[in-house]
């Protein structure tokens, strides 16, 4: 199984994209998508955006659970106070470890705006953030 | 005699001192370094500079503070400054104790290694190549540690040796002296 | 023991505070101001010169650094204490008493107050008030950041402070 994440910014612009792969049932952690499904999965993510703009207004909740199908495969949200809008792409319905994947990654990204070199909506580019991402998905996905 | 030192360091810092929010604290000083960096255009050698002066404006003020606030005396010798600064001053103001290694042979320098430093908690220099090589993030401390040390008579060379945020292991301050300032000693003193 | 006034000496001698705290004083110039203070500052200074070798070697081993001695520990306020060692500390007339203290960096506070009997428990009240009129101004001076060292104070919360403190209530 393999999970494609995105963080899209405040403008729509993608702050930080991974292709992950799930550590479960003797998987190896490496993404296994197809050569067509590499190219689309950013497409896919980005038709979903107004979805999320329409439910985000309907919850009081951050975490938005799947709002989107493409043919088998799920797409899940989860938007920040501040509007930053966390996406994954994933194959399997898995609510409960999605969300708590979710709030781990919100946490992070906490510690990365507490820098004062970064303002919001700059590229992620700092490869502790990306090796505390690996992990997490060693434990959640 | 350190140990009683550090219990009254420890007691002025439970009682006589104000204390502030840590991540205001490190939010404020983060968004000067890095309004300094966009003002001077990235000119990181002038950051530094400049991080120094700040300092030392600071330093000179401070260390009235500090007296005030201890009532120390004159110290004796070189060795019993660094300990003063290190158990008693950073303990008050930071609220923590680095520790004071690498003494020479003749006693005039040495250097103070900080193991956490609230200054720079969460912060990643930017990677544009040239911040890790030439920013010295908390310089500031640096000037504070001149100036302060200036008002009482020292003149003091205090340099960043390495710092963990350019990826180094430990975070590490060289203070030497350069000469005593004998002919600004407050008339009285020996 | 009433006080008079308070003057504050920059490292080079020049006044920079003063102010007096009884209605009853008659007032001098600016300039006589200036001149008295002068005065102050080089008379400290030929008293250190003049004090003799054997009281300056007792004060140099009673000067030990305060932080080794247990009156740190146990005092709120460190009492008894005057940064420099061997120069002017304290005038005595019939008129008036004259309390000098020197930071370590070269500020001198001067204290004007009423004559009094007792010596020594003046002296120490006399201390303890400039310690504090030392903290008043380590805080409400120096941590102005718009105040220039060495430079005339001009700063109104100094003058409630003190003024507070010392202006019977």
């Amino acid at each position: 199984m393999s999970y494609y994440f995105a963080m899209i910014g405040t403008r729509d612009n993608p702050i930080y994209e991974a292709e992950l792969g799930t550590f479960k049932q003797g998987g190896d952690g490496t993404p296994k998508f197809s050569a067509e499904m590499k190219e689309l999965n950013p497409f896919i993510i980005h038709s979903s955006l107004d979805i999320v703009e329409d439910l985000q207004w309907a919850t009081n909740s951050l975490y938005l659970k799947i709002i989107d199908n493409y043919y088998g495969y799920y797409v899940s949200a989860y938007v920040t106070p501040t509007n930053i809008k966390f996406m994954l792409l994933h194959e399997n319905k898995n609510e409960e470890n999605i969300k708590q994947f979710f709030i781990e990654v919100n946490d992070l990204y906490l510690k990365t705006l507490l820098n004062p070199f970064y303002s919001v909506n700059d590229p992620i580019k700092s490869t502790m953030f990306d090796s505390k991402i690996k992990l997490l998905t060693k434990k959640y996905l | 005699m350190s140990k009683a030192v550090r219990t009254a360091a420890d007691e002025i810092w439970k009682n006589r001192v104000e204390k502030i929010n840590v991540e205001l604290f490190t939010l404020t000083y983060g968004s000067v370094v890095s309004q300094l960096c966009r003002d001077l255009n990235n000119n990181y050698c002038e950051v530094n500079k400049q991080l120094e002066i700040m300092g030392e404006n600071i330093g000179v003020r401070l260390i009235e503070d500090f007296l005030a606030r201890t009532g120390a005396g004159r110290c004796n010798s070189f060795k019993e400054t660094g300990e003063i600064i290190s158990k008693v001053g950073f303990k008050i103001f930071l609220n923590i104790v680095p520790q004071v290694t690498n003494w020479t042979d003749n006693g005039k320098q040495f250097s103070l290694v900080f193991d956490e430093n609230p200054l720079a908690e969460f912060v990643e220099l930017p990677d544009d190549g040239k911040a890790v090589k030439e920013l010295w993030y908390s310089n500031v401390l640096c000037g504070v540690l001149k100036g302060a040390l200036q008002m009482v008579q020292l003149d003091v060379d205090v340099s960043f040796v390495s710092d963990v945020l350019r990826g180094h292991d430990q975070t590490e301050i060289k203070l030497r002296l350069i000469r005593y300032l004998k002919d600004e000693i407050p008339a009285g003193e020996d | 023991m009433t006080i008079y006034s308070l003057y504050i000496l920059n490292k080079a001698g020049g006044l920079i505070y003063q102010q007096d705290y009884n209605p009853g004083l008659l007032k001098l110039s600016a300039n006589d101001y200036l001149v008295l203070a002068g005065t102050i500052h080089g008379v400290h200074a030929i008293a250190s010169k003049i004090t003799p070798f054997s009281l300056r070697d007792d004060s140099a081993a009673a000067g030990q650094s305060l932080l080794n001695t247990n009156s740190f520990l146990n005092h709120p306020l460190p009492v008894n204490y005057t940064s420099n060692k061997t120069g002017l500390n304290f005038i005595q007339t019939d008129f008036f008493n004259i309390y000098l203290f020197q930071s370590l960096t070269g500020i001198k506070f001067i204290l004007v107050t009423s004559p009094n009997g007792v010596l020594s428990n003046n002296l120490t009240n006399a201390e303890l008030i400039l310690r504090k009129i030392y903290i008043i101004f380590s805080d409400y001076v120096m941590k102005n950041p718009f105040y220039n060292l060495e430079m005339p104070i001009r700063c109104e919360l100094f003058d409630l402070k003190t003024t507070q403190l010392l202006k019977p209530v």
